[in-house]
């Protein structure tokens, strides 16, 4: 399953940094997947992708797709903006429990009566510099 | 394996009976000195900073080699005796870098004891004042200085978010979506406001009665009344929070003086004690990634526990609380974690006038960081500040009468770590 897309103009107003190892997560965003990784030893999720488990520092982990759904934990809508975000405000940010047990913080898009517990997917927003993610009201 | 001491010291959850005999047992085991605090001096918060093309420029040293003139005066000790000082690491707008050497070099003020930055967001002036009273705790300072200098706002709003964001977010994963350093705070507004049904002027009633307390207080940076419907009517900054209701731009210096016990009591003077303190990081930047209940402040709760415990005191004994609170919101939340307010009426506690002079719990009598101004890296400078002012019952207009037990908390991120000091009067 790929994710939704919506194209953006221009470039993404503060581009991540990307490694070596956390390419994978941007290469596969950028083709509508949405991956972090697991561990091997316990089983658990962590977000973002780390080259080992942050709860029990295994060392042995392995990509997998997490989940796309999710439900929104809190939001706020930013007017007062950094400088290289202005152009943009204001705009809706938000704390999304997804699925699998992992709280993310995203920008939330498309929200007109956005209300606390709200179902939601993750969408890749389609930047000319490369992609974001971004969850959206279901 | 923690030797059993070490586990009591890390549950101060235990049961209550257990905990006081460990108590008694860890005071008369105790070989550390106890630490006092014995003046402190600042300069009201407001704009301080010039911008970098005057002709004529603030200088961050000239004004802090002040406080520390009025500071070290009013403590009555010899320049001498200073064996420690720890300075807040001043804003990156600061040009003057190794900034501590050189007020060393400033001042001729040799040391025996330790002299370093100090840096922890918002933490940063807490960890100041707490490695000031480590110094004097173990014996190698006698007077120690907690101080610091915090210069920014020649830099307007928007261009310092550039900057700020970075501190407050996961660079890669978290500031590609805008997170402001105060929106993390709006949606523990939000989800405040679900959880207990608070509204928007119980929220608001923090930011009226913060500024009723900053009228009194030359100090603060705004001292004009202003009523709910003003609050509820500025413009929105981060929703729900508007312009009155987070942290105003300040800059500001300010210098504590600490001193072993000994001293403090050989000055015949009225000094303050430090009796107990607590810490603690919850191992998460802004957001824990495995759910929980963001709006307990779990970092607030465990310090609270663990410096009431040192101190030996409960919340319902402590007479006012400097909290740490950029915005309403965060008063609200401080003081239900620290269980001065039951969880959930924090905000029903605040609008019915229990938080403020007068109130059953006065906190933030200095006017917050909302009206008092937020110099940010120095800003729980200014938090002992004031609790030195009311222990030492020279508070003015706004004493709180037979101010006993104080209570100072810091914090970095959305209260991922925590840091609370109880003081004591004496004398």
């Amino acid at each position: 399953m790929s994710l939704a897309k919506i194209h953006m103009t221009g470039k993404r107003p503060y581009p991540p940094r990307v490694s070596a190892f956390t390419r994978r997560f941007w290469e596969a965003l950028r083709d509508g997947g949405f991956l972090s990784t697991r561990c091997q030893r316990c089983a658990r999720y962590t977000f973002p992708p780390k080259p080992f488990c942050p709860h029990c520092w295994g060392r042995e982990v392995e990509w997998a797709p997490l989940s796309t759904r999710g439900k929104v934990y809190s939001s706020t809508v930013v007017h007062a903006a950094p400088e290289i975000f202005l152009h943009e405000a204001p705009y809706r940010v938000a704390l999304v429990d997804l699925v699998d047990g992992v709280r993310i913080a995203t920008r939330l898009v498309g929200a007109k009566d956005f209300a606390i517990g709200n179902e939601v997917e993750i969408i890749m927003l389609e930047y000319d510099d490369g992609p974001l993610f971004a969850a959206r009201p279901l | 394996m923690p030797a059993p001491s070490d586990t009591a010291r890390r549950d101060p959850a235990a049961s209550a009976a257990g905990e006081s005999s460990r108590r008694r047992r860890a005071r008369a085991d105790k070989t550390s000195t106890n630490v006092a605090m014995i003046a402190a001096a600042a300069v009201p918060c407001g704009r301080l900073q010039t911008p970098e093309t005057a002709d004529v420029h603030s200088l961050e040293h000239e004004v802090l080699a002040g406080c520390v003139l009025e500071a070290v005066g009013a403590a009555g000790v010899p320049k001498e005796s200073i064996g420690a000082l720890v300075f807040c690491t001043p804003r990156a707008y600061t040009p003057q870098l190794y900034f501590g050497t050189f007020i060393a070099n400033y001042l001729r003020l040799p040391t025996d004891g330790v002299l370093m930055e100090v840096l922890g967001n918002g933490m940063t002036g807490g960890l100041a004042f707490d490695q000031a009273a480590q110094a004097i705790a173990s014996g190698r300072a006698e007077v120690a200085l907690a101080l610091g200098v915090n210069f920014e706002t020649a830099t307007p709003a928007p261009a310092h978010m550039n900057r700020s964001m970075r501190a407050t977010g996961d660079v890669s994963f978290q500031a590609p979506f805008g997170f402001t350093p105060i929106s993390w705070y709006a949606m523990d507004a939000v989800r405040y406001m679900h959880e207990f049904g608070a509204t928007r002027a119980e929220l608001a009633a923090v930011a009226v009665k913060n500024r009723r307390h900053a009228m009194l207080n030359p100090l603060a940076q705004f001292r004009k009344p202003v009523t709910l419907e003003e609050v509820l009517a500025q413009r929105p900054i981060v929703e729900p929070l508007g312009l009155y209701e987070v942290p105003p731009r300040s800059d500001g210096a300010a210098c504590i003086v600490l001193a072993s016990e000994r001293v403090a009591r050989e000055l015949r003077r009225p000094y303050v004690k430090v009796i107990g303190r607590g810490f603690h990081h919850e191992g998460a930047h802004q957001i824990s990634e495995v759910p929980n209940d963001m709006i307990a402040l779990n970092a607030a709760q465990r310090a609270g526990r663990a410096a009431f415990a040192e101190a030996g005191i409960a919340a319902a004994d402590v007479d006012l609380a400097e909290v740490y609170a950029p915005c309403t919101i965060v008063e609200v939340l401080v003081s239900e974690a620290l269980g001065f307010v039951p969880r959930g009426h924090g905000a029903k506690a605040a609008a019915a006038g229990e938080t403020a002079l007068g109130g059953r719990i006065p906190i933030c009598t200095s006017g917050g960081l909302t009206s008092r101004g937020h110099p940010p890296y120095i800003t729980p400078l200014y938090s002992f500040v004031e609790l030195f002012e009311q222990l030492t019952q020279r508070a003015g207009e706004r004493q709180v009468s037979e101010a006993q037990l104080g209570v100072a908390t810091c914090e970095l991120g959305n209260y991922n770590a925590a840091l609370v000091h109880v003081l004591q009067a004496n004398g």
